[in-house]
């Protein structure tokens, strides 16, 4: 099984609690967590129900731009953005900006003639967090939209994704580079990224299968190293910022997965030039799942896949949120196949998204060594189902 | 002493157990009528509110158009461009349930906008297919009772009718309202994607309105700055509760005049008390006497007789509030139905029965009591401390003070006459100034009594011998009762002639106001909720195929909108015809040749008469307009006699309005139907051609006029409800009255049973003075009534609504007053000559 198929499903489930408690929101006086929680039902069925949809089912041939832009007969789709970024006086920001998208009914249920501009058939949910590393301030919103009205919305050529003021666009038809916008009462980035490697496609050439049935899997790319410049905003106080940053494309039509609760996503980027991905995928025991896996992509572009026995993985250290959960906080990660021992360290513990749906996501800085050689570097780190409510099957 | 107080009283309530029914029946129907119009108004206001809070919600401040639409690019570009975040787009509007007699409130919402305005309460069991709801057409969420009520389940689908077309509707979630409030605000309510609701309304493209939340700070007021500057022409921001301001208004002089009519009910009933109270301390006095010899106090008796009082209107009241309530359920659906008529849709589910209308009602009960009780009390107090008493003696005070009480009623009708002088709009003013000649007629009415029986006893005398003249000098020699119970009858029939001729006044000057304004053969709009105000539109096609049906010579259409400006809505009318409009319209003011000749070509505006009273504005000045260009001034050509609404409203021209609004629908079409054509087969012929699309209402002229006469009725049902009412009220008063003033007479009529007076002469001597009161109150009670009616037409509705109406007195109303008066008196009459004629003279010449 696919440890980034499991990521898939189980973003989904947040998605799909975070969109009943956006959406359910304004049904209930008080969204407390067990009414979301009771209204999960609905976001399980919800998920539930893939008939109609289009699968990822075989390989299929990456063509860009085009593939950029969005897959509207797919259930959900993701575009993914997360960096490090250093300004022009020394201050450090972490970004991390995602929209998804998900189809409300299949299409070949939609319907040809509505009058409304209105009328949607996909819905938009936006994830945008700053982090502010000297002065240890997070900053973290959270949209919605549906995909109407010029409110939300997905494009190939030239390709832009948006959801209300916030947006990625390719600043012409090639696709790269692409601009990244967001702004929220007065925290903001926008930045220009420069792919500084190929695209990397995951699993099989971009099929990522999730289990033996055949369609249960999902189409995925990502751009380990975009070079990102331009300007972080906080207080309305603009900074030119220069950094790295990675770019995640999933889309899938599948099921939810029943028995994981959560991962350990780390997405690392070092200075001698290689980009490390590794998942670790919690089962609801709390044991980590014996297929978790990687990849770790050269300077060049060339990737090596990860097993979970390639990688030895310690926590060295835990974080309380305040909002209620543990987290694993600092950890020492060692692939003795690849001579690499390093220890990922959070640039500051208070990184969690309280948003509809809480999770830890955070930029993390990196020291070890390599053949013996020091190596440092920065990334990100994502983990997920620690807080209490996460997608309402957290661990007792 | 006090315990043999009580027990006298007890033993006199006992013996006389059709008095004290009759008293406590007068109270309970005076509280009654008060509480009844009372619950009615609240209920109806609290409907309004919740149903406006529903819709409301949190917001504090919202975007509106000039008209009744904005732009839905107006919201992207809030939300997008500017970064509001605080902000929801809203299409609102009405649905009837065919088959079902409901109408259900529609809101259309972004379900991912409304979190911060709406929170639709619903426990845990509350379920919402949200994929549905927000991507399926047609679908909507409807509360589990509403749900129930229309006999559904989830996942059924039900028919909804707007503007003469049918939609079936999918119901893809239940909100369960957690407790009563919350399942009163959601009820009757339907809630749908705003997907949905621009095409179930037809406005795609458009939004009713965008809600705001501003916080009521420095930033709050950048922020609304910001977005003020953003907005396109014609666009503006207002305060949430501007609109629910607006529309209360609306309603506040018809609530305002329904509570003053039940307010006349109660003081009828006041007169009734004294009346009762005062006859019981009058028959015993010598009772009194002895117990004042036997040392109990003036004090004591004083305490004694107000502690009868009490317990009179103690009783009264807590029927009356029991009769109340039952009424009230009746009169709320005839009130509703009247704002459903004139102002807008409103749905009363049920009585809410507010515990500060009960309070009022046991304040007005009680209070009203034992005020009428304060001058019988006093008088009991002054019974001389002896065995022996005389009547007389009451009644030649009585006498002696007539002069002083024609001088007091003179110095009140002229105080009432110069309230009604003073230059206000107050209502308030006017219903005091009503009150003011009402009390004055009844300070009149002893020496009104006394002079017209001592004219009628010789005609009488003539007509019925000595038994006639009898009764007419009884009439006399108990002036002191017989002129309350005169009084008493008087008012309450005065008052339904006030009303009658009121209404009818009304009535016959909106019949000639339709018969010249409505100059086509056939009019045709397609259904609307409000039937005084047409927010539906034609369908484009539809219209195209009506003009060019056979037998058509001419058509003009009309459009009505209404536009927000900064003192309310302003109902705007928009009229695209030719030479024939001249002779639809009369002006109060104005240049008629001059207006007809600009009317298409310049920005010239006609104004309504209840909207130059509303405004202030008249023939000359000019008015400011919101339009699709902003605002602009137009010149006010006329002022025009209407009687369509008491909101008013502007008529501008279609080749003018084009030219400020971008919005080219019909709201309706006149047709002129050829030389020699059948208008009712021109009328089947065209709903013919009108097809199925949409439903619509094609009436002839004469059927329109009927229609609007009947809805006319229909909104004085309240009024006239109220006016038998206070006939009812008055009937119980006249028979207490005149049935104690009788039974008191038993020792007398036993004295003339002795002197051989037969059973048969009993009664005719009974009816007869009955008779004679009952003639005087019918006679004294249409100069009164008259003077109400003059009052109401003149002053009230002026101040109300600001129609001039004319006076129009049908002869019915008036032979309906002597009608009710007599037939009040003589069955007054029925059960003390039955009883008189029956009782055994000896017996009741024992019993004194």
């Amino acid at each position: 099984m696919s440890i980034r198929m499991n990521r898939t499903t189980l973003f989904l489930g947040l998605l799909l609690g975070a969109l009943v408690a956006g959406g359910v929101y304004w049904w209930q006086r008080a969204p407390t967590t067990a009414q979301v929680g009771s209204n999960l039902s609905l976001a399980e069925a919800m998920g539930g129900d893939t008939t109609g949809y289009l699968k990822a089912d075989a390989p299929r041939t990456f063509v860009f731009p085009e593939d950029h832009g969005p897959h509207s007969g797919f259930k959900t789709e993701w575009w993914y953005y997360t960096g490090n970024l250093n300004a022009t006086d020394g201050q450090h920001y972490g970004f991390q900006f995602t929209l998804f998208r998900i189809a409300l009914i299949p299409p070949d249920t939609r319907s040809l003639v509505r009058t409304s501009a209105w009328a949607t058939e996909h819905l938009y949910m936006g994830h945008f967090a700053l982090s502010d590393i000297q002065n240890e301030q997070f900053y973290a919103f959270e949209r919605f939209s549906r995909e109407a009205a010029a409110l939300a919305g997905a494009q190939n050529d030239p390709f832009r994704v948006w959801l209300e003021g916030w947006e990625a666009t390719s600043i012409d038809s090639s696709g790269f580079p692409m601009r990244v916008r967001a702004q929220q009462d007065g925290v903001g980035i926008d930045l220009l990224l420069t792919p500084a490697k190929p695209m990397v496609l995951q699993g099989d050439n971009g099929l990522d299968p999730k289990g033996a049935e055949s369609g249960n899997a999902s189409y995925y790319y990502s751009a380990t190293r975009l070079s990102a410049q331009g300007t972080v905003t906080i207080n309305d106080d603009p900074q030119a910022v220069a950094g790295l940053a990675w770019m995640d494309r999933e889309w899938s039509t599948s099921a939810l997965g029943d028995d994981q609760v959560g991962w350990d996503w780390f997405a690392l980027q070092l200075s001698d030039g290689r980009d490390l991905m590794y998942y670790q995928l919690r089962n609801q025991d709390g044991t980590a799942d014996a297929e978790s896996d990687g990849v770790l992509v050269a300077a060049d572009g060339s990737k090596t896949t990860l097993r979970r026995d390639d990688v030895q993985l310690e926590v060295l250290d835990s974080w309380t949120s305040p909002l209620g959960g543990t987290y694993p906080s600092g950890w020492r990660l060692v692939i003795p196949s690849q001579a690499l021992d390093l220890t990922v360290t959070p640039s500051f513990k208070a990184q969690e998204l309280d948003v509809s749906v809480r999770y830890w996501e955070g930029a993390v800085f990196i020291e070890g060594t390599t053949n013996g050689q020091p190596v440092e570097g920065s990334g990100y780190v994502e983990l997920t189902g620690y807080a209490d409510a996460a997608t309402g099957r957290a661990p007792s | 002493m006090s315990n043999l107080l009580r027990r006298s009283s007890w033993r006199y309530a006992w013996q006389h157990p059709w008095l004290m029914g009759l008293s406590v029946l007068g109270v309970a129907l005076g509280v009654a009528m008060v509480v009844s119009i009372d619950l009615a108004n609240t209920s109806a206001e609290k409907a309004f509110e919740q149903s406006a809070a529903r819709v409301t919600g949190k917001a504090t401040h919202q975007v509106v158009g000039a008209s009744e639409e904005l732009d839905e690019a107006v919201y992207t570009m809030l939300r997008v461009q500017e970064g509001v975040r605080d902000i929801a787009p809203v299409v609102e509007g009405y649905a009837s349930v065919p088959g079902a007699g409901r109408t259900l409130h529609v809101l259309g919402v972004d379900a991912f906008a409304e979190a911060p305005f709406r929170s639709y309460v619903g426990g845990p069991g509350s379920n919402v297919e949200l994929s549905a709801f927000m991507a399926t057409p047609n679908t909507g969420v409807v509360a589990q009772p509403t749900v129930q009520a229309l006999n559904k389940a989830l996942g059924d689908t039900l028919t909804l009718r707007i503007g003469g077309k049918n939609t079936v509707l999918r119901i893809v979630g239940e909100l369960v309202p957690d407790d009563d409030r919350s399942a009163q605000v959601i009820d009757n309510l339907l809630i749908v994607d705003i997907a949905t609701a621009q095409e179930l309304f037809g406005i795609t493209g458009h939004l009713s309105r965008i809600d705001l939340i501003i916080p009521d700070s420095n930033d709050g007021e950048l922020q609304l700055q910001r977005i003020e500057a953003a907005l396109p022409d014609g666009a503006e921001v207002t305060r949430s509760t501007a609109r629910t301001r607006t529309v209360e208004q609306m309603t506040r002089a018809f609530n305002l005049n329904l509570s003053a009519l039940s307010l006349l009910a109660l003081v009828v009933g006041m007169f009734l008390i004294y009346n009762t109270m005062t006859f019981s301390v009058v028959q015993r006095r010598p009772l009194l006497g002895r117990l004042r010899a036997l040392g109990v106090t003036r004090r004591e008796i004083f305490r004694q007789i107000l502690g009868e009082a009490v317990v009179v209107a103690l009783i009264g009241t807590v029927l009356g509030l029991a009769m109340g309530i039952v009424l009230g359920n009746v009169l709320v659906r005839l009130v509703t139905q009247t704002i459903n008529d004139l102002y807008y849709v409103l749905t009363v589910r049920e009585l809410s029965i507010s515990a500060f209308t009960l309070l009022k009602g046991i304040a007005l009960g009680l209070g009203a009591t034992l005020l009428a009780t304060i001058p019988p009390a006093r008088e009991a107090t002054r019974a001389p401390a002896s065995t022996v008493l005389q009547r007389s003696q009451q009644e030649s005070n009585l006498r002696e003070l007539l002069p002083r009480l024609v001088i007091g009623g003179l110095g009140l009708a002229l105080f009432g006459g110069i309230l009604l002088l003073v230059p206000s709009r107050s209502i308030v003013l006017s219903y005091a100034a009503l009150l003011c000649i009402i009390i004055a007629a009844a300070l009149l009415t002893p020496a009104a009594v006394w002079g017209l029986a001592k004219l009628l006893r010789p005609l009488l005398g003539k007509t019925f011998g000595v038994l006639g003249r009898m009764a007419a000098r009884g009439v006399v020699t108990t002036l002191s009762r017989t002129a309350v119970a005169v009084a008493a009858l008087m008012i309450a029939i005065a008052a339904t002639v006030g009303v009658g001729v009121m209404v009818d006044s009304f009535r016959e000057t909106v019949a000639v106001w339709l018969g010249y304004t409505l100059r086509a053969d056939v009019y045709v709009q397609a259904p609307s909720l409000v039937f005084r105000r047409v927010d539906t539109t034609l369908d484009p096609a539809v219209v195209e195929r009506l003009i060019n049906t056979e037998g058509i010579a001419g058509a003009y259409s009309v459009r009505s909108v209404s536009l927000s400006t900064p003192d309310g809505r302003t109902n705007l009318g928009v009229i695209d015809q030719g030479p024939n409009a001249r002779r639809a319209f009369r002006f109060k003011a104005g240049d008629a040749d001059a207006l007809w000749r600009d009317f298409r070509t310049d920005d010239v505006v006609l104004i309504s008469e209840p909207y130059s009273y509303r405004t202030g504005l008249d023939y000359g000045d000019t008015v400011e307009i919101p339009t699709d260009e902003g605002p602009h001034a137009f010149r006010i050509g006329g002022v025009f006699y209407d009687y369509a609404s008491d909101q008013g409203v502007v008529l501008i021209s279609r080749p003018i309005y084009e030219q400020y609004f971008t919005d080219r629908s019909l709201s309706g079409l006149a047709l002129y139907a050829a030389e020699g054509q059948d208008v009712e087969a021109l009328v089947d012929r065209l709903r013919n051609q009108a097809g199925t699309e949409q439903e619509l209402i094609i009436r002839s002229n004469r059927a329109l006029r009927e229609a609007s006469l009947e809805v006319f009725d229909r909104t004085f049902t309240v009024t006239i409800v109220l006016r038998l009412l206070a006939v009812l009220v008055a009937f119980v008063g006249v028979v207490s009255a005149l049935m104690a003033l009788q039974l008191e007479r038993a020792r007398e009529l036993a004295v003339l049973r002795a002197n051989g007076l037969t059973p048969r002469q009993v009664w005719r001597y009974v009816t007869l003075q009955t008779g004679t009161m009952g003639f005087i109150a019918g006679l004294l009670s249409v100069p009164l009534g008259l003077a109400l009616a003059s009052v109401l037409i003149y002053v009230i509705n002026k101040r109300s609504f600001g129609w001039t109406l004319q006076f129009e007195i049908a002869p019915e109303v008036l032979i309906q007053a002597m009608v009710l008066a007599l037939v009040a008196a003589l069955l007054a009459g029925l059960y003390p000559s039955y009883k008189m004629a029956k009782a055994n003279p000896a017996l009741a010449l024992r019993e004194e």
